[in-house]
């Protein structure tokens, strides 16, 4: 090959390489903005409204067909047994971590994020019961359905409520408004505005799988007279 | 833990792996140790014939990990479904790693049975001849793969359980390491004693003199690890030393103290040492020292998958 011939080639493949390079960046970046236009759901709950009735957890056992005794999510009673006058609650659920290890550890991808919703859910048909979800869970909200033999978790009644474009049933049978829904990623969302003006927190941060469900602890004590 | 706002109760009253899966973790170790010794004293040895050591330890490895698989299908809610795991990976658990490394090490682990008993399948079932020499030709490197793999699966156990974050006691970098280690010391027991049983294999031969002096090795290292396992908990934050009371409290403890430490090490030392060659030398005390390592590695895989999931945070 002559020098003339090299240095042809070598400015074509310039070429090439740059718009090859030039067309991936333009896909990603591309793809980046699809990806942010994927809702980001999350769900609020407000101790200091929670008066622990249970009617939340009574809704998703109807709406989920949770067999008998078993839950997706129930309330906590966390009254102090010496001070019975302030009662406190808390919710106990699939917290829908972003960075879930549930998923990442499930060998049969039976345990998976929602490709639309990014929810985390259950592909009850792949699920093969070994129970690693389980105990990957940092938060221990995750069982197996004594009915279906399968492991399952809270999933924002992404095939019940969700997929028939209402709340989930827990937010939905909730008298107190201490449950919100909603996307995170949608600036007008309900859910948005109130953690704008509210203090939230998330559970054990510290395992770093930035969990969806964001809580308003009960600070305040209460007027009372002594 | 120090958080604003938490809860104290979950989802699984219970454990939710239970001894099944114990006894699987305990079978893998030893099939992997059985034949990760064997193979090292056939490399280092340069051996070319079956001995009895080699096929022990391909008899061992085969059907303890056979066995294996059994407390694992048996363990899932759905067992009928177990093949869903062959054809669905997820190369993000450690699961399907394990599945994948299983799919490859268990044939090799059946080719090694070949290969150990070829004098005898080309007598019994000689239409098996042609496979065999075509066996036999890729024999340094099928033996070698399969050493790679039956470390892999001795460790793959240890990391299956040191991803749980909820557990300090299990969610360590120490585990894979103590898996190795106590996996070998399990699988050099058994090793023997089917040599020595099935096989006839002299209790002084050269090679049964070798696995006599690596036993006491890797039994130090098995100790040191605990110790190492023991002092990272003590040593670290409140979640660690939650976990460390697993060591103290409960039933476990008493699994630690006495299975692992009392029968796993104490014993065998005792029987080997303290009454002097005579009695060290005898059958009885042969076979009673191997099985006290078994029933030590199986104490340390109960220990740490109920104390483990027990002392959560």
């Amino acid at each position: 090959m002559s020098s003339e011939n090299k240095r042809r080639s070598f400015i074509k493949g310039i070429g090439l390489g740059s718009a090859l390079l030039g067309s991936i960046q333009y896909g990603l970046n591309a793809s980046e903005e699809s990806k942010k236009k994927k809702p980001h759901y999350a769900m609020l709950f407000d101790q200091n409204k929670c008066v622990g009735c249970s009617d939340c957890e009574i809704a998703c056992a109807k709406v989920n067909h949770v067999p008998k005794g078993q839950h997706r999510l129930y309330v906590e009673d966390q009254t102090n047994p010496n001070d019975l006058k302030f009662k406190k609650y808390m919710r106990v659920s699939c917290q829908q971590c972003v960075d879930s290890p549930c998923t990442e550890v499930c060998p049969t991808k039976a345990c998976h994020k929602d490709s639309i919703t990014n929810i985390v859910t259950m592909n009850t048909d792949d699920c093969i019961g070994c129970k690693y979800c389980i105990v990957a869970c940092p938060y221990d909200v995750r069982f197996i359905n004594e009915e279906t033999n399968a492991a399952e978790n809270c999933n924002f009644c992404l095939n019940t409520n969700f997929k028939e474009g209402k709340e989930p049933g827990c937010v939905a049978a909730c008298k107190y408004d201490a449950l919100v829904f909603g996307d995170l990623n949608d600036e007008e969302s309900y859910i948005n505005k109130i953690l704008a003006v509210k203090d939230a927190a998330r559970l054990k941060p510290g395992f770093g799988t930035k969990p969806s469900l964001r809580y308003i602890p009960k600070l305040k004590t209460g007027v009372y007279d002594e | 833990m120090n958080e604003i706002i938490n809860y104290s109760s979950g989802f699984t009253e219970e454990i939710g792996w239970e001894w099944p899966i114990s006894i699987y973790l305990l079978l893998a170790g030893i099939s992997g140790g059985a034949i990760i010794v064997a193979l090292l004293i056939r490399f280092y040895k340069n051996q070319v014939e079956s001995t009895a050591v080699y096929k022990a330890s391909a008899l061992v490895s085969f059907f303890t990990i056979l066995l294996g698989m059994v407390c694992l299908v048996g363990d899932l809610t759905r067992p009928l479904m177990f093949w869903k795991i062959l054809i669905n990976y997820n190369w993000t658990s450690v699961m399907s790693i394990g599945v994948a490394a299983l799919l490859l090490y268990i044939p090799l682990a059946f080719v090694a049975v070949i290969y150990a008993f070829e004098k005898e399948l080309r007598e019994k079932l000689p239409f098996l001849c042609g496979i065999i020499d075509i066996l036999n030709r890729f024999r340094a490197v099928l033996e070698g793969v399969l050493f790679l793999f039956a470390v892999i699966i001795c460790a793959y156990t240890g990391f299956l359980i040191s991803v749980l974050v909820r557990f300090p006691l299990l969610n360590t970098s120490i585990l894979p390491a103590l898996f190795v280690i106590s996996g070998l010391s399990a699988g050099t027991a058994a090793l023997c004693i089917v040599a020595r049983r099935f096989f006839k294999e002299d209790a002084h031969s050269s090679d049964m003199a070798i696995l006599h002096k690596v036993e006491w090795p890797i039994m130090a290292i098995e100790i040191m690890f605990l110790f190492m396992l023991y002092i990272s908990l003590a040593t670290g934050n409140a979640a660690n030393e939650t976990a460390q009371a697993g060591f103290h409290e409960g039933v476990w403890s008493n699994v630690f103290w006495l299975g692992i430490v009392g029968i796993g090490f104490i014993l065998p030392l005792v029987l080997n040492f303290l009454f002097g060659k005579k009695i060290a030398n005898t059958n009885v005390v042969f076979y009673v020292s191997a099985l006290c390592s078994i029933i030590g590695v199986l104490c340390l895989r109960l220990f740490i998958i109920y104390a483990g999931q027990t002392f959560s945070i």
